[in-house]
């Protein structure tokens, strides 16, 4: 059975399906919404992270111009939620078409300026002159899309994409070619690799995957503040998450999310004031044991992780 | 007969049992607080005083409800929710259906109830809103919403307007500056004082407009454009941490505004005085928040005695004493009449009840009065200005409305 196909039976559909399946057996579908939102977030990170090496801190700026993207369209031409979410989608692939200059920049540089330009977007659209467009700093109310069913569903089309594209970069050449990229760009090039090309599309794959989960996510809470959907603590969880499974691998940013989200939210119902103690001394071990994540505890003993 | 009157005294039983049965031993609220982030200072003051009206209460005994003819404790079911949107959402719809409290009430402020209005509408509970006082809130169309202890935004800056409208061109007030923090809260604000002064056609003129982002902590340059417009008066909207900073600058500039209005002075004037000191403040004028105004009450207990009250249960200073330590307190004393009014728990019973205490209830914030929507109509809070007492500190000077005012301004601003 080749790789491919493996990897999309054994993993991405039974997320998928469990996922699909949860909100009949839990109630808090809130909290399932946004595992699935921090699912698409943490593989997001994982593309162009995990294969290419750049760490965007500033990865909110994507999913909020999302969000409001989704708002404008739902509020002005009166869109159905559906073509809101594709519309939500191709403004995060515009503002990283805008954005691409930032990858001449590389580690610390490009987090810092991807994270500058995420707040420059924030403040863009928070601008009062612009109220009429995104009703600036007042928040919008879109009651006429709200549908948190339909919304949720659309969270798992969009999971389900978001998985099929890495799977597909761990399974082909093209992410072969990024992963040579992240590890020499110049070996990369010498052997035939266009690496200019390769970062644009990887940039713009997690640009895509960052909209459209904005565009859902407005969807689904359909009331929102500037504040609430560029809050910089969507891009530290997505990363945070990310790393703690292991990036690179189609799994690892799923462990991640589903044990430290997990965790995250355990902590929040039952002790929450020790959350910031317990969280922080997990995210501790995890960078002075596990600086790979998770998943180095099995590649260390030379198992395979998809 | 004999099987009659056994029938009935069986019937009798069962049904006494199921009414014992139905009769919940404690009333659910449910509610968040954030114990850290930017929300963190207006938020534990909210939470410590809707925490410290459900102890008073559980020690007389809890409340009554009218619905099961008696008096039950009340349990409050928080959650922090540590500034986090995304968090509070989760711990809204959490409070809703895994712990399935019976009242379900906002954290403080507008970008941390912004979660709860959609989901309380999505799961047809109605919302005692704090202090969110976002206009985008209240509409029509949703009737699970009320806005318990703050004027609804759209509405709040009139009487500061009322004041340049009527008193302004008296005093020589002419020019004015505007100058907001780019947020929901003081961004509306901004907009509807702007709209009274346009609306009302007084000869003012607005010689200074200018939104600058929340996180703005130098207003050096932004105080000397202002200055150079000759402004009779200068109206800054910000959060505390952006009047703290704007006060300071001022001071630092050297530049004295004939009258400089901002919101924080007064709604959280000892987080103010600790920050700016007592000089920056003097003759600021500012909201005069029922933290510092006595207001008739006919529930509840008056100012005084609640102080009393949140001194002796916070004694160790921790938490200031403002508008946020009575807005917890003030949705409290909502919850409790409305309880004891509603012939049942049904959400819409229970809104149907709090919008029968509209106009007629009297708290320690004022009379408590709601429009269609469920926007706060009735708590406004004056203007007024910070004076020195005589003993070293400030006291708020009332200003207007004229009906409740204790002095005159002082203005030009010596």
């Amino acid at each position: 059975m080749p790789s491919a196909l493996k990897h999309t039976l054994f993993i991405a559909l039974p997320v998928l399906v469990i996922f699909a399946a949860l909100p009949g057996v839990y109630q808090n579908h809130l909290l399932l919404f946004n595992f699935v939102i921090f699912l698409i977030l943490a593989q997001g990170v994982n593309i162009i992270y995990g294969f290419t090496g750049y760490l965007p801190f500033g990865y909110v700026g994507f999913f909020g111009a999302g969000a409001y993207g989704f708002a404008v369209l739902v509020m002005h031409l009166h869109a159905p939620a559906i073509p809101a979410v594709l519309a939500a989608g191709l403004v995060g692939v515009v503002l990283g078409l805008l954005l691409t200059p930032l990858l001449r920049l590389s580690g610390a540089y490009f987090a810092i300026a991807n994270l500058a330009a995420s707040l420059a977007v924030l403040h863009l659209i928070a601008n009062p002159a612009l109220e009429q467009i995104t009703r600036g700093p007042y928040g919008v109310s879109l009651s006429a899309t709200f549908n948190p069913t339909y919304a949720y569903a659309a969270a798992l089309v969009v999971l389900a994409l978001t998985l099929g594209s890495v799977v597909f970069l761990k399974n082909s050449r093209s992410g072969l070619a990024l992963q040579a990229v992240r590890e020499d760009a110049v070996s990369a090039s010498m052997a035939g690799v266009n690496v200019v090309r390769m970062r644009v599309i990887a940039w713009l794959a997690s640009a895509l995957v960052a909209g459209l989960a904005g565009g859902v996510y407005a969807w689904y809470v359909s009331v929102f503040y500037p504040d609430n959907v560029f809050s910089g603590e969507f891009s530290i969880f997505a990363i945070v998450f990310a790393l703690f499974g292991g990036v690179a691998s189609i799994t690892g940013p799923i462990v991640g999310v589903v044990i430290l989200y997990g965790i995250y939210n355990l902590i929040g119902f039952t002790t929450p004031q020790y959350f910031q103690l317990i969280y922080g001394l997990l995210i501790i071990g995890l960078v002075l044991f596990l600086p790979a994540g998770l998943v180095s505890l099995a590649t260390r003993r030379g198992w395979h992780v998809p | 007969m004999l099987r009659v009157v056994v029938a009935a005294l069986a019937g009798l039983t069962l049904t006494a049992q199921a009414y014992a049965a139905d009769v919940p031993t404690e009333i659910k609220i449910g509610t968040l607080y954030a114990s850290s982030g930017r929300f963190a200072s207006i938020s534990m003051p909210v939470y410590s005083s809707l925490k410290l009206w459900a102890d008073l209460k559980n020690a007389d005994g809890g409340v009554y409800v009218k619905a099961f003819d008696k008096k039950l404790p009340v349990k409050v079911v928080a959650y922090d929710d540590q500034s986090n949107t995304a968090t509070a959402a989760t711990l809204y719809n959490q409070l809703i259906t895994q712990d399935k409290v019976d009242l379900l009430v906002a954290d403080s402020g507008s970008v941390l109830t912004a979660p709860a209005v959609t989901i309380a509408r999505d799961h047809k509970m109605f919302l005692f809103d704090q202090t969110g006082t976002g206009a985008s809130f209240f509409s029509k169309d949703n009737p699970y919403i009320a806005l318990m202890a703050d004027p609804v935004s759209t509405i709040w800056p009139k009487p500061a307007a009322d004041f340049v409208i009527h008193d302004g061109p008296a005093l020589g007030i002419k020019k004015i500056a505007i100058l907001y923090s780019t947020n929901e809260f003081t961004g509306t604000q901004a907009n509807a004082f702007r709209k009274f002064i346009k609306d009302s056609g007084v000869p003012v003129e607005i010689v200074y407009d200018q939104g600058v982002p929340t996180e703005t902590t130098n207003y050096t340059v932004i105080i000397n454009n202002i200055n150079n417009t000759h402004p009779d008066a200068v109206f800054t909207f910000g959060y505390a941490p952006n009047d703290i900073a704007f006060l300071r600058n001022v001071a630092d500039v050297g530049v004295k505004f004939k009258m400089l209005f901002v919101i924080y002075a007064g709604l959280e004037k000892e987080l103010l005085e600790k920050n700016v000191g007592d000089k920056g403040l003097e003759h600021v004028f500012t909201y005069v928040p029922p933290s510092d105004m006595e207001y008739p009450v006919n529930f509840g207990m008056n100012l005084p005695t609640y102080k009393a009250a949140w001194d002796k249960k916070y004694s160790d200073g921790k938490l200031e004493f403002g508008l946020n330590a009575v807005a917890g307190y003030t949705t409290g004393l909502v919850i409790e009449k409305a309880l004891s009014v509603a012939t049942s728990l049904d959400q819409m019973e229970l809104r149907r009840a709090v919008f029968s205490l509209s106009g007629n209830l009297k708290t320690l914030c004022g009379p408590f009065a709601l429009d269609e929507t469920g926007g706060q109509i009735g708590e406004l809070t004056p203007l007024g200005q910070l004076e020195p007492d005589g003993h070293g500190h400030l006291k708020f000077v009332s200003i207007y409305p004229h009906e409740t005012a204790t002095g005159k301004p002082v203005y030009p601003r010596p």
